[in-house]
């Protein structure tokens, strides 16, 4: 009987310390990225990098503030066309789609979810900047928001089918539309997961580079109109590493330094808003 | 079951959401409004003149320094180019979403049958292919001919102390080791350079492996970039491959000495560069399409080749074309003494002079912007 009690105390010790060494593997890529970005983007980082626009080689003093502002306009413009057919779609799958139709959007939001971002880049090349005939940030986040849609959409799905079934049946029974249930009851209880959701979808594209190459392109000067190309951080990045010249990918482990910051910032902001908005339960 | 009133519920629900998307647009439209320097009007009145390339990853840095010492005295021109490669810098030009390209090969025949106008080919800057490598013991250059380079990559000479390398370096005491070849693993334009360059010394080069941004490679292991390529290099004693002349010599790397068609042996500079530029000026087409590889000339250094700047003959907006035709034709002359700074050499005068005749080409409604 003890030995039997031994064995399995040694056995639940033996996986639990197997878990916390499967926990520590999947941490040190996370910290280990960080800490990288982190030694080689500090040194870049100076007053310029945020108020000026990028130097020519050679040149000193210059900075990449075009591009973090390119970055957060076209993140907002994004998340302007993404977020209301995103939630609606998934308020559409979650409460009202039935059959069919219904299966066939979530199926088709599967597969855009899994389509490569670069062949939405391409798409919208050949739709809207061929037509336009120029590049421009409208294109850049018409491609990010084809990426954001079916990523807000399918949260917004999972998350509504959390609420329970009993406060639908308890505002229908009340004498509530099934419109007004939904706003009033559903997406009420449900806002702090959708607003996470939403955060991590825009956290997520905010690093994408290449939907940006053929749509937004990138630009040395300030953003200028919505019909205009525009510079960004991911595509500062790309640009600036593939050159032979050490400076520019200072520059370039500084903007990856900031993006990162970025993403991470927006990531736990989800989280906090999440935690505020379902404080009560 | 739906006692409500639904229709006023939806109602309300729609304008929520469309006051969100229209605040989302305002909002962003406000955020793109005229914003800083860039957009100020000038004192004159005119509005700024925007011109936008895209192409070639190889000029990128020099173009760059072009457009930003441009402005310095003609700050109402905002010239932006950005690297997206050759191909893509092709096809925009093509497609006409860009005033101007970049490009490291000139277009084919075939691509200029899809140009819906007549496209100017207008060489820039010079770039070289240098042979560098990792001999322990060596101390000076290397010297190579065509077809001993030719047979190292095809995998046929595998020793250092081959006796054909031993015969053409007695003064070098070369290790006994194993030849390891490093090559480009990506797609590129200095392995376009090398490939042709290799197809046009060696006929069994041709016939195995060809010309191309990338090619099945006989033999050796694959670096990313130059820098991949060089790294390699590096870390194993007796390899060999090829980096960009200005990255080799940006990084102090060993350059090889290449045997040019005067026989002679000439190493990758920025003189015998521009030698190989003017060497080949003479075969140029009229269209100034041309490749620089296997050059003749006594000073000419083999592995070199253009990079051009594409343009339409006849343009369509007159402020536009006037400033790129200005743009094109300062750096054509001041813009050449940047091009030395950064490793890049400049193209000789008699070449200069033919580029200067097409930029004369350029107009407006039959308008030169330049007479």
């Amino acid at each position: 009987m003890v030995s039997r009690g031994l064995k399995r105390k040694l056995w639940n010790r033996f996986m639990l310390a197997l878990t916390v060494v499967a926990t520590a593997a999947a941490l040190v890529p996370l910290a280990s990225i960080l800490y990288y970005v982190a030694v080689r983007g500090l040194p870049a980082l100076n007053l310029d990098f945020f108020t000026k626009l990028p130097a020519a080689v050679g040149e000193p003093g210059g900075g990449l503030a075009n591009a973090i502002l390119g970055t957060i306009i076209l993140v907002l413009l994004a998340g302007a066309m993404a977020v209301p057919v995103g939630i609606l779609t998934g308020i559409y799958l979650a409460e009202f789609g039935r059959g069919r139709l219904a299966w066939t959007v979530r199926f088709l939001c599967d597969v855009l979810t899994g389509v490569p971002s670069i062949i939405v880049g391409i798409v919208v090349y050949s739709t809207v900047v061929l037509t336009m005939k120029r590049f421009s940030a409208l294109a850049g986040g018409i491609a990010l928001a084809i990426i954001m849609i079916p990523l807000v959409a399918r949260t917004t799905e999972e998350i509504l089918r959390l609420v329970p079934q009993s406060l639908r049946e308890a505002s229908l029974a009340l004498g509530a539309t099934r419109v007004r249930t939904v706003r009033s009851v559903v997406l009420r209880s449900a806002m702090g997961g959708i607003i996470t959701g939403v955060m991590l979808a825009t956290a997520r594209i905010a690093g994408e580079t290449a939907p940006l190459l053929f749509t937004a392109l990138n630009s040395r000067y300030w953003p200028g109109g919505l019909t205009d190309h525009i510079a960004s951080l991911p595509v500062y990045i790309f640009t600036y590493s593939t050159t032979p010249y050490e400076e520019l990918h200072r520059l370039a482990w500084g903007a990856a330094l900031i993006l990162v910051v970025m993403v991470l910032t927006t990531s736990i902001a989800a989280r906090l808003a999440a935690r505020r908005l379902n404080g009560g339960r | 079951m739906e006692s409500g009133k639904p229709g006023r519920s939806i109602a309300r629900r729609v304008t929520g959401i469309l006051g969100v998307l229209v605040g989302g647009i305002l909002l962003a439209a406000v955020a793109c409004a005229p914003w800083g320097e860039e957009r100020r009007i000038e004192p004159g009145g005119k509005p700024p003149v925007h011109l936008l390339g895209v192409g070639a990853s190889f000029p990128y840095p020099l173009y760059s320094k072009w457009i930003e010492e441009y402005r310095k005295f003609n700050p109402h021109v905002n010239i932006d180019y950005q690297s997206i490669g050759s191909s893509g810098g092709i096809n925009n030009i093509l497609r006409g979403t860009v005033d101007f390209a970049g490009s490291d090969a000139p277009m084919t025949d075939e691509q200029l049958a899809r140009a819906p106008a007549p496209i100017f080919h207008l060489p820039s800057v010079a770039g070289a292919v240098a042979i560098t490598y990792n001999l322990p013991g060596v101390d000076k250059d290397l010297k190579l001919t065509p077809q001993v380079l030719a047979d190292i990559f095809l995998g046929n000479i595998t020793e250092w102390r081959d006796p054909e390398l031993t015969s053409l370096n007695p003064e070098l005491d070369l290790p006994d080791m194993g030849i390891t070849v490093v090559r480009r693993s990506d797609g590129s334009g200095t392995t376009k350079i090398f490939t042709e360059y290799l197809s046009k010394v060696s006929p069994v080069w041709a016939e195995r492996v060809g010309t191309g941004t990338s090619v099945e490679w006989p033999t050796g292991i694959g670096g990313k970039g130059n820098e991949g390529v060089a790294g390699t290099i590096k870390q194993i004693p007796g390899s060999i491959g090829y980096v960009e002349m200005a990255y080799a010599t940006q990084n102090g790397l060993p350059r090889a000495l290449i045997q040019n068609r005067a026989g002679r042996f000439v190493g990758p500079t920025l003189e015998t560069t521009t030698a190989a530029a003017a060497g080949a000026a003479v075969q140029m087409l009229e269209d100034m399409r041309v490749s620089l590889t296997d050059a003749p000339g006594e000073d000419s250094y083999p592995i070199a080749g253009y990079t051009y700047l594409l343009v339409y003959r006849d343009q369509h907006n007159q402020r536009r074309g006037e400033a790129l035709a200005h743009f094109l034709w300062w750096a054509l002359h001041d813009g050449q003494e940047h091009a030395r700074e950064l490793l890049y050499a400049p193209l000789p005068d008699n070449v200069v002079k033919m580029a200067e005749a097409k930029i004369k080409e350029i107009n407006y409604k039959g308008q030169p912007f330049i007479e």
